[in-house]
C-alpha cells in the first residue's frame, strides 16, 4: 500500500505545484495590462521627474488613495477615529458642514437664526436636498436622526460629546426620558434646537458625523445591515466595501452643493509600501508617516516634487505631573520646558516640516493668538532653574511615558530625551505604555511625565484648553488647578462675542503655559505625495468633505 | 498564531546534551576539520567577542547623537566605519551593542531551562508511554493552542508598570548596571515564550523515540535487561541526536531571531538600548534602500551572518554526528 | 480502518472538548485581566462615565466576569462567536473568516512551493553527500533562510517593484500577480528548513540495516531511493508538515504587514493591541480546535505509514 500511496503524494505535490505555477503564468499573461500601469521604464528610479503624471493613472476620473481600513460599521452615529469618518463625511451629511478654510458653511439647512441669549437655533432647511435613493430630506428626518444617536440601545461613543448640550440629549442618552425634546420639528423645512447652555462652538459640533442625517426608512428595512448599502446626502455614495481591502465611492449626481467632478474615489485598505506604489504610478496620493521623510526629502528621490506638507490641527506635548516628584516644583517643571531644542530637531529630523510650537493651540485654531507663547529653548537658565529648585542635587528618577503597543518610541523623543541629558544632566527613561492600557492607567492619576498628543474634535479653542485643562475635565488627568485659568475657561464656554472669547482663552492658554504642566513641542503636519495631475486637493487641518473639490487634469 | 514555515524553526526550541565525554572530544575534533564550520566558527567568536566587549572597544557611546544634517546618515568612512543613523549615532557602535543584546537574550533564554523541556519531555514521554505520555502530549497541546503573541503581550503589558522598578533595584544591588533593565525585559520576554516552545521539538523526539524503540537492537537490549538509563542512553539518544541537533542549531538562530523580531515589532527591547531589531525597523523601506542601501546592509548584515553560521555549525555537527552512527552501526 | 485505529480517533477527538473549554476559560479571563480594556479604546478622547457606562452596557461588560463568560458559552452554542469592538458591531465572524480564507490561500500556496521544493532538495543533498554539492545546495538555502522575512520583504520589493519596475504592490486579489513576490518572499525561505531535516532523515535511513538488505538484494538504485528511501525518511516529516498545516490558516504577520494583504494575521496583531475581545477568542478557539485536529491527523497518519508506531501509541492509552 504505502509504495502506492507514497507515489501518490508526491504526485499530488507535483500536481499542486505545477498547478500554482499554471495559475499565476495565465494570471500574469492575463493581468499583463494591469501590471503595465506601473511601466514607467525601468530606470524610474533614475530619472527624476519620472513618477509624474505621465503614466496612465492620469486618464480617467477615477482617484486612487490608500485608505485605513474602518473601524467601525459606515454609521454616522458610531464612527469614532479619523480614518472611519474620512468615508462617512463624504457619504452623509447634515445641517452645516466645513469648508477647506474650517468656516461653517450652509449644507442642508441654508441659512439659520439664533435667540433666546445663543441657547436656541432654528435652522431653515432648503427645499432640494435628497437622499440618494431620491427621497426628500425634511425636519422630520433630523429630529428622527438626533433622537436615534441619543438612543442608548444604539451606544454610539460619540453623542455625548458633540451633541450633549442639546435639551434632552444626555438624559435621552442615561435612559431618564423616552425623546430628545431640545430637538422640534417647526414645520417641513424648519428645525430648532434648543441648548442647555448658550454655545459659541454649536455648529462646529454639528459638523462632526454624528449629528448627520440618516434615511428611517433606509434603516428600519434593514437594521442590521444597512450600511453596506447606505442612504445619505453627501456628495459620494458607497459603490462597494470590501473590509480590509478596498472602498469604492461613486458621485451623487444629485448632490445639492454640486455634483463632484470625479467619477469615483478608490481607497486601498490594502497593499504594500506607499512610497513605492506612488512611484510605481498605482496611487494618486500617497500617505507617509514622519520616519519616512528621508525617503522622499534627502538625496535625490524623485518624489520630492510632489512632497506636500498639509497641516495637521493637533499638538504634540509633554505633560508634566504636578501631583507627582519632582513636577510639583515649578522651577523643575520650567526647567524641563526649557531644555528642549525644538528647532533644531525640527532641522535636522523633520525637514523643518512641523512647526514648533510656540503656544499650545495649533495656527489653524479659529483663535490662535500670536501673543501666547512657550518657554524657549534655553539650557543655561534651564540648569539653573533646576539648581535653584527645591530638588537640586536629588532628583528622583523620572519616567516618560509614551502610549503604544509595538511602538518604538521614535527618533523625536530619542532626541529630547538626549536633549534632557546634555542640558540638565538627567537621565530619563523612557516606558511604553499599551495604548488601550493609557486610558485606564490616567484615571488613576495620570503619569509622572507623559508624551501625548491632541488633536482637534472640533475647531474651537474649547476642545483642547477646556477639555484639557479646566479643572472640572473628565480628561484633566493631572489634576491641573488654578483659578484664574477656571474662572477665564468658565466664563469662555458661554460667551457670545467671539471676540472676547478668543482672547479669554488666550489668557488662559498663557497662563496654562507658564505654569509649564504641559510643555507643547510640535505641531504636526501630514506628509503626502500629490500626483501633478490631481488638481484642487485642499490643504485642510480637519477631516472634511474633501473630494467633491478634486478633479484629475492632464 | 502567527506560525508559518519559518517560525517553525523558532518554536523547536532544543537543547544539545553532553552524551559521552569522550564522544564530545571527537565531535568537536571532526567539525574542526571543515572549512565551513571554521569559518562559522570564527564568525561566532567575532560576533560573541564584539558584543560581549562592546563598552571596551565600541568607538562612540552608545547614544551619542549628532544633530545636525551634515552629521546624520552619513555613509560609511574611516571615522564611522557603518555610517551614522538619523540621529547621528554611530552604527558600528550600535551595531556592537546590539550584538550584546543577541547574546544577552539568547543566554538567558538558554539558563531559564525551558530548552530541557523539548527533550526531557519528549525522551520521557516517548519512552515511557502510558499516561505520562498521554499528560504530557495533551498539556502541549493546550499550550500550543494559546495564542503566544497574545500572552506574550498580556504579561509584557502587566508587567510593563514595574519593569522600571525591577531593573532600577537589580542595577542599585548588583554588578548589571545598565544591562539591567535589558535583562529584566528579557526575563519577562521568556516567561512568556518558554512554556509554548517546547511541544514541536518534544513531538519531533518522542517520534523519533517510538521508532527507535521498536528497533530490533533496542529490543534485544530490552530483552536482554539492560536498565533504562543504558537503552536510553547508549541506544536511543544517539538515535534522536541528530534531528535533535538540527533543532538545536536552528533553535539558536530562532532564539535570536525571536528577539530581533519582536524587537522589530516593537515588543521587544525598546530604544536607546540597542537591538538588531530596532535597528532593522529603523531603516526598513523600500525607497530608503533605494537611497541609503548601507544603511540595511549595516544594520541587518551582522545579525544575519549569526544566523547563517549557527546554521552552518549546527549542518556541521549533524553531518559528523551521523557519519559516526554510520561507522557504528 | 481497524476498530482500534477509529477507536483511537473517537479517544482523541473527545478530548479535544476539555482541551477547548480550558483554553476558552483561560484566555477568557486572561482577557478581562489584561490591562487594556475595548471601551476605552473606542472612545479615547471622547471618554465621559455616562458614555463608558452605555457602552459596557451594550457588550456586557459591566457584568461579573463569570456571567459575561457563561453568556458567551450560551451564544457560542448557537454558533455566535460575539461581536467585534475594533470593527464595531461587525459580528467576530464576519471580521474572521474572510481573513482567514485569505491567509489559507496564501499560506497554503507558500507551503506547497516549500514542501516542493524542500523534500527534493533535501533527498538530492542527501544523496549528494561526501561532495561538495551536498554543502552548497543546502548552503545556499541556509543563506536565504538566515535572512529575516521583514529584511527579505524589503529586498525583493525593491529589487522587484522599484529596481526592475516588473511588479506592483497594490493588493489585487489573492490570485493576482502581486502577489508573486510576497508568496515567494513567505515560501523560500522556509525551504531551507524542510530540506535539512529532509536530509537529515534520509540520512537517518541510509545507516538502516533495511537498505544495506535492499542494496545487498542488488535492487537498482533508483528503487531503493524512492520505495525504501524516501518512504522511511518521509516518516518523521509527518510531523513537520502537520504542525505546519493548521499555521497557514493564520498567516504570516511579517509578509501580511510587509505587503498589506487583508489576512488573517495583520488582524490578530491589531485585535490583540486593540484589544478586541470575541475576535481574540474566536481566532483562539478556531487555531486551537485546528491544531487539536491536526495532531489526530499526524496521528492517524503515522499509523497508516508505520502500523508500528500505532502499536506503540495504543499501548500508551
Amino acid at each position: 500500500m504505502s509504495n502506492r500511496m507514497l507515489t501518490l503524494m508526491m504526485g499530488f505535490v507535483a500536481f499542486l505545484i505545477l498547478a500554482v505555477g499554471v495559475v499565476f503564468v495565465i494570471a500574469l499573461a492575463g493581468g499583463g495590462g494591469d501590471d503595465d500601469n506601473g511601466g514607467t521604464p525601468a530606470s524610474s528610479d533614475k530619472t527624476p521627474g519620472a513618477s509624474g503624471s505621465s503614466g496612465k493613472i492620469c486618464d480617467g476620473k477615477s482617484l486612487i488613495v490608500p485608505g485605513d481600513d474602518p473601524s467601525s460599521v459606515l454609521d454616522p452615529i458610531q464612527v469614532g477615529d479619523v480614518s472611519t469618518s474620512e468615508y462617512v463625511v463624504e457619504i452623509f451629511g447634515g445641517l452645516v458642514t466645513l469648508d477647506p478654510d474650517l468656516k461653517v458653511q450652509p449644507d442642508i439647512a441654508k441659512e439659520w437664526s439664533v435667540s433666546n441669549g445663543g441657547k436656541t437655533y432654528t435652522f431653515k432647511l432648503r427645499d432640494n436636498v435628497v437622499f440618494q435613493n431620491g427621497q426628500r430630506v425634511t425636519a422630520d428626518d433630523f429630529k428622527y436622526s438626533i433622537e436615534r444617536a441619543a438612543d442608548p440601545t444604539n451606544a454610539s461613543p460619540t453623542v455625548l460629546a458633540y451633541l450633549g448640550n442639546v435639551v434632552g440629549v444626555r438624559e435621552r442618552f442615561v435612559n431618564k426620558a423616552a425623546s430628545v425634546s431640545g430637538v422640534k420639528v417647526i414645520d417641513e423645512n424648519t428645525v430648532q434646537i434648543d441648548l442647555v447652555e448658550p454655545s459659541d462652538f454649536f455648529l462646529s459640533e454639528l459638523t462632526y458625523p454624528v449629528a448627520f442625517v440618516v434615511d428611517k426608512k433606509t434603516i428600519e428595512k434593514n437594521p442590521r445591515n444597512w450600511t453596506q448599502n447606505p442612504n445619505g446626502t453627501g456628495p459620494f455614495r458607497l459603490k462597494e466595501f470590501k473590509p480590509a481591502e478596498r472602498i469604492v465611492l461613486a458621485r451623487n449626481d444629485r448632490y445639492h452643493l454640486g455634483a463632484p467632478k470625479l467619477a469615483a474615489v478608490v481607497f486601498e485598505l490594502a497593499g504594500g509600501s506607499i512610497l513605492t506604489r506612488y512611484e510605481n504610478d498605482e496611487i494618486h496620493i500617497g500617505y507617509f508617516p514622519a520616519t519616512q521623510l528621508d525617503s522622499v526629502k534627502a538625496g535625490t528621490s524623485p518624489l520630492s516634487k510632489d512632497y506636500r506638507e498639509v497641516p495637521e490641527m493637533a499638538t504634540f506635548y509633554f505633560t508634566l505631573n504636578p501631583q507627582k516628584a519632582p513636577f510639583d516644583d515649578p522651577k523643575v517643571r520650567q526647567a524641563f520646558a526649557m531644555s528642549i531644542d525644538r528647532d533644531t530637531i525640527n532641522n535636522v529630523l523633520l525637514y523643518n516640516a512641523y512647526r514648533v510650537a510656540d503656544g499650545f493651540l495649533p495656527p489653524e485654531m479659529p483663535g490662535y493668538s500670536e501673543a501666547v507663547h512657550s518657554y524657549k529653548y534655553d539650557p543655561a537658565k534651564a540648569k539653573q532653574l533646576l539648581q535653584e529648585s527645591k530638588y537640586a542635587g536629588k532628583l528622583p528618577r523620572i519616567t516618560l511615558t509614551y502610549s503604544g503597543t509595538g511602538a518604538a518610541p521614535g527618533d523625536l523623543l530619542v532626541a529630547i530625551q538626549k536633549g534632557w541629558q546634555d542640558s540638565l544632566g538627567v537621565e530619563i527613561q523612557l516606558e511604553a505604555i499599551d495604548s488601550s492600557a493609557v486610558l485606564r492607567e490616567q484615571r488613576k492619576g495620570g503619569f509622572q511625565m507623559h508624551s501625548d498628543g491632541w488633536a482637534a474634535d472640533y475647531p474651537d479653542p474649547e476642545d483642547f484648553l477646556g477639555k484639557l485643562f479646566a479643572s472640572d475635565s473628565q480628561l484633566n488627568y493631572i489634576k491641573y488647578k488654578n483659578d484664574a485659568v477656571d474662572a477665564l475657561l468658565t466664563q469662555a464656554r458661554t460667551e457670545q462675542d467671539r471676540t472676547k472669547r478668543y482672547s479669554l482663552y488666550a489668557d488662559a492658554e498663557q497662563k496654562i503655559l507658564d505654569d509649564a504642566v504641559v510643555v507643547p513641542t510640535f505641531w504636526p503636519v501630514n506628509h503626502l505625495l500629490v500626483k501633478s495631475c490631481v488638481q484642487g486637493l485642499p490643504n485642510t487641518s480637519m477631516t472634511i468633505p474633501k473630494y467633491r473639490y478634486v478633479d484629475i487634469k492632464n | 498564531m502567527g506560525s508559518e514555515p519559518g517560525a517553525l524553526a523558532a518554536t523547536e526550541i532544543v537543547v544539545f546534551e553532553d552524551v559521552q565525554a569522550p564522544a564530545r572530544f571527537r565531535t568537536v575534533r571532526q567539525v574542526l576539520k571543515k572549512k565551513v564550520a571554521i569559518i562559522a566558527l570564527a564568525y561566532l567568536l567575532l560576533f560573541y567577542a564584539g558584543g560581549l566587549l562592546a563598552p571596551v572597544i565600541a568607538p562612540y557611546g552608545l547614544n551619542d547623537q549628532q544633530l545636525s544634517v551634515e552629521k546624520r546618515l552619513q555613509s560609511p568612512s574611516t571615522d564611522h566605519i557603518f555610517g551614522t543613523d538619523r540621529l547621528g549615532r554611530d552604527l558600528f557602535t550600535r551595531v556592537l551593542y546590539s550584538a550584546r543584546t543577541t547574546i544577552i537574550f539568547t543566554v538567558v533564554i538558554t539558563l531559564s531551562g525551558g530548552l530541557f523541556l523539548g527533550l526531557g519531555l519528549g525522551l520521557l514521554a516517548g519512552y515511557r508511554g502510558g499516561w505520562i505520555d498521554t499528560a504530557i502530549m495533551r498539556t502541549g497541546e493546550v499550550l500550543s493552542g494559546m495564542p503566544t503573541l497574545l500572552l506574550m503581550l498580556a504579561i509584557t503589558a502587566a508587567f510593563r508598570a514595574r519593569i522600571n522598578g525591577w531593573s532600577f533595584w537589580l542595577e542599585d544591588h548588583t554588578f548589571l548596571g545598565e544591562d539591567s533593565k535589558t535583562l529584566v525585559k528579557f526575563l519577562i520576554i521568556s516567561m512568556a515564550t518558554v512554556p509554548f516552545a517546547w511541544l514541536g521539538s518534544c513531538r519531533i523526539v518522542r517520534s523519533q523515540v517510538l521508532a527507535i524503540r521498536e528497533e530490533s537492537y533496542v529490543q534485544a537490549a530490552e530483552s536482554m535487561g539492560a536498565s533504562t538509563g543504558r537503552i536510553l542512553f547508549k541506544h536511543i539518544l544517539p538515535g534522536v541526536m541528530p534531528l535533535f541537533l538540527v533543532g538545536l542549531t536552528a533553535g539558536m538562530a530562532g532564539i535570536a531571531g525571536a528577539e530581533v523580531a519582536l524587537s522589530y515589532l516593537g515588543l521587544g527591547i525598546d530604544e536607546p538600548a540597542a537591538s538588531f531589531g530596532n535597528l532593522i525597523g529603523d531603516v526598513n523601506g523600500t525607497r530608503l534602500f533605494n537611497d541609503y542601501p548601507y544603511l540595511l546592509i549595516v544594520g541587518a548584515g551582522p545579525v544575519i551572518l549569526f544566523f547563517f553560521s549557527w546554521n552552518l555549525l549546527g549542518d556541521a555537527l549533524v553531518d559528523v554526528f551521523d557519519r559516526r552512527q554510520n561507522q557504528r552501526g | 480502518m481497524s476498530p482500534g485505529l477509529s477507536g483511537y480517533i473517537v479517544r482523541r477527538v473527545l478530548w479535544a472538548i476539555p482541551v477547548l473549554f480550558l483554553i476558552s476559560i483561560i484566555v477568557f479571563f486572561m482577557l478581562r485581566l489584561a490591562p487594556g480594556d475595548p471601551v476605552d479604546a473606542i472612545l479615547g478622547s471622547r471618554y465621559q462615565e455616562d458614555q463608558a457606562r452605555v457602552l459596557k452596557e451594550k457588550y456586557g461588560y459591566d457584568k461579573p466576569v463569570y456571567v459575561q463568560y457563561v453568556k458567551y458559552l450560551q451564544n457560542l452554542a448557537h454558533g455566535d462567536l460575539g461581536v467585534s469592538t475594533r470593527h464595531r458591531d461587525f459580528t467576530a465572524s464576519e471580521v474572521i473568516w474572510p481573513k482567514v480564507w485569505v491567509s489559507t490561500q496564501v499560506g497554503l500556496m507558500a507551503i506547497l512551493i516549500t514542501f516542493g521544493l524542500g523534500i527534493p532538495v533535501g533527498i538530492y543533498a542527501a544523496m549528494a553527500r561526501g561532495t561538495f554539492l551536498d554543502p552548497l545546495t543546502i548552503g545556499f538555502w541556509l543563506a536565504l533562510d538566515a535572512i529575516p522575512v521583514y529584511v527579505l520583504a524589503t529586498l525583493a520589493s525593491w529589487f522587484f517593484a522599484v529596481k526592475l519596475d516588473l511588479v506592483n504592490l497594490s493588493y489585487r486579489g489573492v490570485w493576482s500577480p502581486n502577489m508573486i513576490v510576497p508568496i515567494m518572499v513567505m515560501a523560500l525561505p522556509a525551504v531551507a528548513g524542510v530540506a535539512r531535516f529532509m536530509r537529515a532523515s534520509v540520512i537517518g535511513v541510509l545507516g538502516e540495516d533495511y537498505i544495506r538488505t535492499a542494496r545487498a538484494k542488488g535492487l537498482r538504485e533508483r528503487t531503493v531511493v524512492i520505495t525504501h528511501i524516501t518512504r522511511n525518511a518521509l516518516l518523521p516529516m509527518v510531523t513537520v508538515v502537520g504542525l505546519t498545516l493548521p499555521g497557514i490558516a493564520f498567516g504570516s504577520i511579517f509578509i501580511e504587514t510587509s505587503f498589506g494583504i487583508p489576512g488573517i494575521a495583520r488582524e490578530s496583531l491589531a485585535a490583540v493591541l486593540a484589544p478586541d475581545y470575541d475576535v481574540i477568542l474566536a481566532l483562539v478557539l478556531f487555531g486551537s480546535a485546528l491544531f487539536v485536529f491536526a495532531n489526530v491527523v499526524i496521528d492517524v497518519i503515522y499509523g497508516v505509514i508505520d502500523p508500528r508506531v500505532r502499536v506503540g501509541a495504543n499501548r500508551g492509552q
